[in-house]
C-alpha cells in the first residue's frame, strides 16, 4: 500500500449523498432556509426532501424549527457549527481523493 | 440518487448548488431595490415639483406616505409569492433597510420636532443639520452593506459611487433649495433601480 493510498481520508457517509449534500451547500451559502426553497433548489420530492433532512437533523448537522409563517405552516432549516464542520472535513476527505500525486 | 457518485462529482455538484443558490439569493435581491428605488425616484420628483410650485418644504411628508406605500407594496409581493426563498442572507437584507428605514423617519421626525420646538420658544437662526445629507448617507451605507452581504461587487460600486455623486449634488445645490431633493431621485435611479434590474437579470 502506497503512501498516497494512506493519505485518503474517509467520507462521511451521511454527507455523501447527493440531495443532503445539495441541502448542506445551500444551507452553507444561506445559513438557513425554509423547506419550500430547499425542495425548489435540489428539485427534490417533498418525502424524499423530508427523509434526508431528517437524517442530516439526527446526525445534528442541522436544525429545523417548525412554526408559522401568517397562517401557513413553516419549516426552517439551519445549519449548525458541527453540520459547517463536518461540511469542511467531508470537502477536506474529496481533495485528498482527487489531489495531483507528487512528482 | 445515493452514495455512488464520484470526488469529483461531489465537489461539482457542491460547487454548482453554492453558485446556484447565490444566484437565487442575490436575483431575490433585486425586486425590493427595484421597488424602493422606484417609490425614492418618483417621491423625489414629486416633492421637488410641488416644493418648486408652492414654495412649501412641508410636501416632505409625502416621504412617510411613500414609506407607508413600500412596505404595504413589499408586503402584496411576497403575499403572491408563497414559495419565497427565506434565508438567512434575506433576513438580514431586511434588517439593514428595516433599521434604516426606522432611524431615517426618526431623524426625520426629529428635525420637525426640533423646529417645532425652536418655533415655540422663539429660537433665531437657521437649524443646521442637513437632514438630506444624513438620509443619504445611511441610504447608500446600506446599499453598500447589503452588496457586501451578498458578496454582490455591482451593488457596492453602484452604491458608492451613486451615494458619493449624490452628495458631490448635494454639496454644490444652494441650502433651502427644492433642488436638493433631486439627490434621491439620482441616489434611487443608480443605487436601487439599477442595480436592481441588474440583480434580477443575474444568469
Amino acid at each position: 500500500m502506497s503512501g498516497k493510498e494512506n493519505a485518503f481520508k474517509p467520507l462521511d457517509p451521511l454527507l455523501h449523498s447527493e440531495l443532503r449534500l445539495a441541502v448542506m451547500s445551500i444551507l452553507l451559502v444561506a445559513g438557513s432556509a425554509d423547506f419550500v426553497y430547499l425542495k425548489t433548489e435540489t428539485g427534490a420530492t417533498s418525502g424524499n426532501l423530508s427523509v434526508q433532512l431528517e437524517k442530516l437533523q439526527q446526525a445534528g448537522y442541522i436544525e429545523v424549527t417548525k412554526g408559522f409563517k401568517g397562517k401557513m405552516p413553516q419549516t426552517v432549516c439551519s445549519i449548525t457549527d458541527h453540520g459547517r464542520d463536518a461540511f469542511a472535513a467531508y470537502v477536506e476527505a474529496l481533495r485528498s481523493y482527487i489531489s495531483v500525486p507528487d512528482r | 440518487m445515493e452514495n455512488n457518485f464520484s470526488a469529483e462529482n461531489s465537489l461539482r455538484l457542491i460547487s454548482e448548488t453554492i453558485e446556484r443558490s447565490r444566484r437565487t439569493i442575490t436575483k431575490n435581491a433585486g425586486k425590493p431595490l427595484i421597488l424602493w428605488g422606484t417609490l425614492v425616484t418618483v417621491t423625489s420628483l414629486v416633492i421637488w415639483l410641488l416644493w418648486s410650485k408652492t414654495g412649501s418644504p412641508a410636501w416632505n411628508f409625502l416621504w412617510f406616505a411613500m414609506s407607508a406605500i413600500g412596505i404595504i407594496c413589499g408586503r402584496v409581493m411576497d403575499r403572491g409569492k408563497e414559495k419565497a426563498a427565506v434565508t438567512e442572507l434575506t433576513r438580514t437584507l431586511g434588517k439593514i433597510w428595516g433599521w434604516f428605514g426606522i432611524f431615517a423617519t426618526s431623524f426625520f421626525a426629529l428635525v420637525w420636532i426640533a423646529w417645532g420646538i425652536r418655533s415655540a420658544v422663539g429660537i433665531e437662526g437657521t437649524l443646521s443639520v442637513d437632514l438630506s445629507m444624513v438620509i443619504l448617507m445611511m441610504m447608500g451605507l446600506c446599499g453598500t452593506i447589503s452588496g457586501a452581504v451578498l458578496k454582490n461587487k455591482t451593488l457596492v460600486i453602484f452604491s458608492l459611487v451613486a451615494t458619493l455623486l449624490s452628495a458631490l449634488f448635494l454639496m454644490v445645490m444652494p441650502g433651502g433649495s427644492p433642488l436638493r431633493i433631486l439627490t434621491f431621485a439620482i441616489l434611487g435611479i443608480f443605487a436601487l433601480i439599477i442595480p436592481g434590474f441588474i440583480l434580477q437579470n443575474n444568469k
